[in-house]
């Protein structure tokens, strides 16, 4: 008897478990890292933008360069 | 009946896999702890439910898992280099057959831990495969806990669902294993995200807490009574009210004693005059032995070399006749005494290069758990970030597990015990999700520091 209760309990709970588990965002990807990661890959375009944006507004201010 | 319930149990899991191939890992994670195989009659008995469950958990990762994240660590390097080794002892055994028979779960339990951390990749992975572990040991405690309560309890005595004395369903092992696995149940606890902290939650805690507690009693494993001394003592570090805390715990102590039965005093007796006990004189023997067999062999005898040992010695036996006790002593002739000890198991059967991976993966884990305790610390704050306050808490919860366990581990042969090796993928895992975390956040503060830097020549140019 405290045997098939335990099992049951037991079996239950991982059953809630493992469902919740199924339907739960960032099993497969990890939240916390993915949001880290598109911050810097967000910087490193805008960095990479500006940085052209920069490099060509030096190019066209340069007195006598485009002459 | 029970066949097809556990059957389909499995079948349920198997088919959820199928959204979460993560899940498969899972799956094999409860087969190996609670062997359902062995708990049924019939038809699953017959099904090798273990190899399916590792085929589908590994051909999943294979085929189906993004792998994002996966390392290969110096952790799971010395496991591989162990499962080598081991490999290459069995192939030279003193006891070819016994050895191979021992091989062939030793080689499963260490593929698995190297496995394991490749697929804990994210934090829902870490804390589902602390859940499922706990939850798994949790069934089989839970119906000991009880048993013992309503009687029935004992050395030997006390039926759990599998009565072959093997793997986790040995009475000390599951003591071991059942107070290591108090810190992280009340991690989960207060941390957990499948199951949120709620009264229902803590009220199981709490039970399954006392159910652990109850193993040892009611197993009557000395050990297990060594392992909750371990389990106080670690916990002093992390109670803010110290008196407090030895007070309820002397209090709750004195509370149990009238409960105990009259057979644990006697054998607990036994953990201070171990002269009186056939248990424990053996060991000092045996131990004694594998120390002068690993000076004749220091490359180990392979798995199950203690069979060659055979001792002689006199000890005290009591009769009572009536009103007088006599004290004879006889001797005592023993002959393949089992190691009694993890440190004296690798010894013998590994030799030293086996002992010192073995006690180089357990430490460098300890001293790993430490530093991240350390290291996120700042984080476990009420007000800290949600996203990384659980990691110290679980350090410290892993950290503890393993102290307990290499407690437990002193004094019986569980080197290669799964759970415990699941324990240390685990661990693993956790250590190369941090270090993800810190690479991501090294990265992105190098390109905020660059959008800055460019910003301020931009704003430099135009004012210019």
């Amino acid at each position: 008897m405290i045997d098939y209760f335990a099992l049951a309990l037991g079996h239950g709970l991982l059953a809630i478990a493992l469902l919740r588990l199924v339907v739960k965002q960032g099993l497969d990807e990890d939240p916390l890292i993915g949001s880290i990661k598109d911050e810097a890959n967000a910087n490193r375009k805008a960095t990479s933008a500006a940085g052209r944006n920069t490099a060509r507004r030096e190019r066209d201010d340069a007195p006598g360069e485009n002459a | 009946m029970l066949d097809l319930v556990l059957l389909a149990f499995i079948g349920f899991v198997l088919v959820l896999g199928l959204r979460r191939p993560f899940l498969w890992v899972l799956l094999y994670v409860y087969i190996d702890i609670l062997a359902p195989q062995r708990i049924g009659y019939s038809m699953i008995a017959s099904l090798p439910v273990s190899l399916i469950a590792f085929a589908a958990a590994f051909g999943g990762w294979l085929a189906l898992d993004r792998k994002e994240g996966a390392r290969f660590t110096v952790r799971q390097g010395l496991m591989a280099m162990l499962l080598l080794y081991c490999w290459w002892t069995t192939g030279r055994a003193d006891f070819p057959a016994d050895a191979a028979t021992k091989w062939d779960w030793v080689w499963k339990a260490l593929l698995f831990a190297i496995f394991l951390p490749l697929t804990l990749t994210t934090r829902a992975r870490i804390e589902g495969l602390a859940l499922v572990l706990v939850l798994s040991v949790a069934t089989i405690v839970i119906g000991t806990g009880m048993k013992t309560i309503l009687g029935g309890g004992g050395y030997e005595n006390l039926k759990f669902f599998v009565n072959d004395n093997s793997g986790i369903y040995e009475s000390s092992t599951l003591a071991t294993v059942a107070i290591g696995l108090v810190p992280l149940i009340w991690w989960l606890a207060r941390n957990g995200t499948i199951f949120r902290p709620h009264w229902t939650v803590t009220a199981f805690a709490i039970a399954l807490t006392f159910a652990c507690l109850l193993v040892p009693v009611g197993t009557e494993a000395r050990t297990g009574l060594l392992c909750i001394a371990a389990l106080g003592l670690l916990m002093l570090r992390y109670t803010k009210r110290r008196l407090m805390f030895i007070a309820g715990a002397a209090m709750l102590g004195l509370v149990a004693l009238p409960f105990l039965p009259q057979s644990y005093y006697q054998r607990m007796a036994t953990l201070a005059a171990p002269g009186g006990d056939e248990s424990a004189s053996t060991r000092v023997a045996v131990w004694k032995w594998t120390i002068d067999y690993a000076s004749k062999n220091p490359f180990g005898g392979g798995f199950d070399a203690y069979r060659s040992n055979r001792f002689e010695y006199t000890m005290p036996v009591k009769t009572t006749d009536g009103n007088t006790t006599s004290v004879e002593y006889r001797e005592v002739v023993d002959e393949a005494r089992a190691y009694h000890s993890s440190i004296f198991e690798m010894l013998g059967e590994q030799g030293w290069p086996g002992l010192i991976m073995w006690i180089a993966l357990h430490v460098i884990g300890l001293w790993q758990m430490e530093r991240l305790q350390r290291r996120w610390k700042d984080a476990d704050d009420p007000k800290g970030d949600e996203a990384t306050r659980w990691i110290a808490p679980l350090a410290a919860a892993l950290q503890m597990g393993a102290v307990i366990y290499l407690i437990g581990a002193t004094f019986q042969g569980i080197a290669h015990q799964p759970v415990i090796l699941m324990l240390v993928g685990l661990q693993t895992a956790l250590v190369t999700y941090c270090r993800r975390i810190d690479s991501a956040r090294g990265l992105l503060e190098r390109s905020t520091a660059r959008r800055h830097a460019i910003a301020d020549k931009i704003r430099g140019a135009v004012a210019a």
